[in-house]
């Protein structure tokens, strides 16, 4: 492996490292998690990166990978979600104009895919992000029937987590 | 689910996150899996430390004094227990400055200074346990075969020297078992900060 491709690899993931930072918030619920899951995720994607051939995008990639890590360390840890809190605090969104206070919705909503378990979680990443089923199947490797079957039960659990 | 619809328009509006890091944080990143190897040594070292320790306070003291007394070994034992308490809490310092130093910003070159200066510490962590032991344990072999408690129980013609190849053969391999376990757990961890030291070597 030569400089330059740690460079170009530096480069690009500095370029595209929100996708990580939106998987690492999902998977995690404080910043020292948050950044030890984003250093193995990038252990990983450089791992990964001398393979990647551009077939399919670097963002789609990008969150296979990173999906991967988060949920193989997640099952390692099974660390468990305090639930009361986090159910606490998501009645207040329900109670939001939705003109309020952006940061405080948008956390709310991280909260609340943190409570999913670890493929409900990386559903409800994908569904937000606006991913086509062709693309979610890839992403995570499963069929396209079976995204959409596990989309529309992620989708109400999280509706029923947000509107309990 | 048009209320999940509405989520998206947050999701989508969403800032850069506050965590960010940078091409060079990037960079090191990929090397820098040491702090949480020495993260282990430094919990290892304080089990080691702390499990035998609680181990001792639901012990019997009353009979161990006793058992000490009768032999004469009450001021040794609390001299070697007073010894090796500071040497291993020393110890335990240097491996928690160790790790301090490693998850710290530090530069390629630092790092590099860093797990030397970590794997030679295990080093000596585990010359010193294994001498120590070696150290306590013959010299409680000394004192007791001395002791007239002890003497007074053997059965006549009993050869000493046969006693002390007994005990030192059964002492060695104790000691044995004490290298191994040593080198399995610190071996494995020490073999990790050397395959990254390799790999930081290689980037310079």
């Amino acid at each position: 492996m030569t400089k330059e491709l740690e460079k170009k690899f530096a480069s690009e993931l500095e370029q595209n490292q929100s996708i990580i930072h939106k998987v690492c918030r999902s998977y995690t619920n404080n910043s020292d998690a948050h950044k030890d899951l984003f250093q193995e995720i990038t252990i990983q994607l450089w791992k990964a990166y001398p393979k990647f051939r551009g077939e399919s995008k670097f963002s789609t990639w990008m969150y296979r990978v990173a999906f991967n890590t988060a949920i193989s360390l997640y099952r390692k840890s099974k660390r468990n979600v305090e639930t009361t809190q986090i159910y606490d605090n998501l009645k207040e969104l329900e109670f939001q104009d939705y003109d309020d206070s952006k940061d405080k919705q948008l956390n709310l909503l991280y909260q609340a895919i943190y409570s999913l378990n670890d493929i409900e979680k990386a559903l409800a990443l994908l569904y937000l992000e606006d991913k086509s089923y062709k693309e979610i199947s890839k992403t995570l490797g499963i069929s396209e029937v079976n995204a959409r079957v596990k989309m529309n039960r992620t989708k109400t659990k999280l509706k029923n987590i947000l509107n309990p | 689910m048009e209320h999940l619809e509405k989520l998206k328009d947050i999701w989508k509006n969403q800032g850069d996150s506050i965590i960010r890091f940078s091409e060079d944080d990037i960079y090191k990143m990929v090397h820098k899996r040491s702090s949480s190897v020495v993260k282990w040594i430094l919990i290892i070292s304080i089990l080691e430390f702390v499990l035998p320790n609680i181990f001792f306070l639901f012990s019997d003291f009353k009979s161990t004094k006793e058992v000490y007394e009768s032999y004469g070994l009450n001021n040794i034992m609390l001299f070697y227990s007073i010894v090796h308490v500071v040497i291993i809490l020393g110890f335990i310092y240097v491996f928690y400055k160790n790790y301090r130093n490693i998850s710290a910003d530090s530069s390629v070159k630092n790092l590099l200074h860093d797990i030397l200066k970590t794997r030679s510490t295990v080093k000596y962590y585990i010359y010193y346990n294994l001498s120590i032991a070696a150290v306590i344990g013959l010299h409680v072999f000394y004192i007791v075969f001395n002791s007239d408690e002890f003497i007074n129980k053997l059965p006549e013609n009993t050869s000493m020297i046969g006693i002390w190849v007994i005990a030192i053969l059964l002492f060695g391999i104790a000691l044995l078992m004490f290298w191994v376990f040593y080198r399995v757990i610190y071996g494995f961890l020490l073999k990790k900060l050397k395959n990254n030291y390799k790999e930081l070597m290689y980037k310079d």
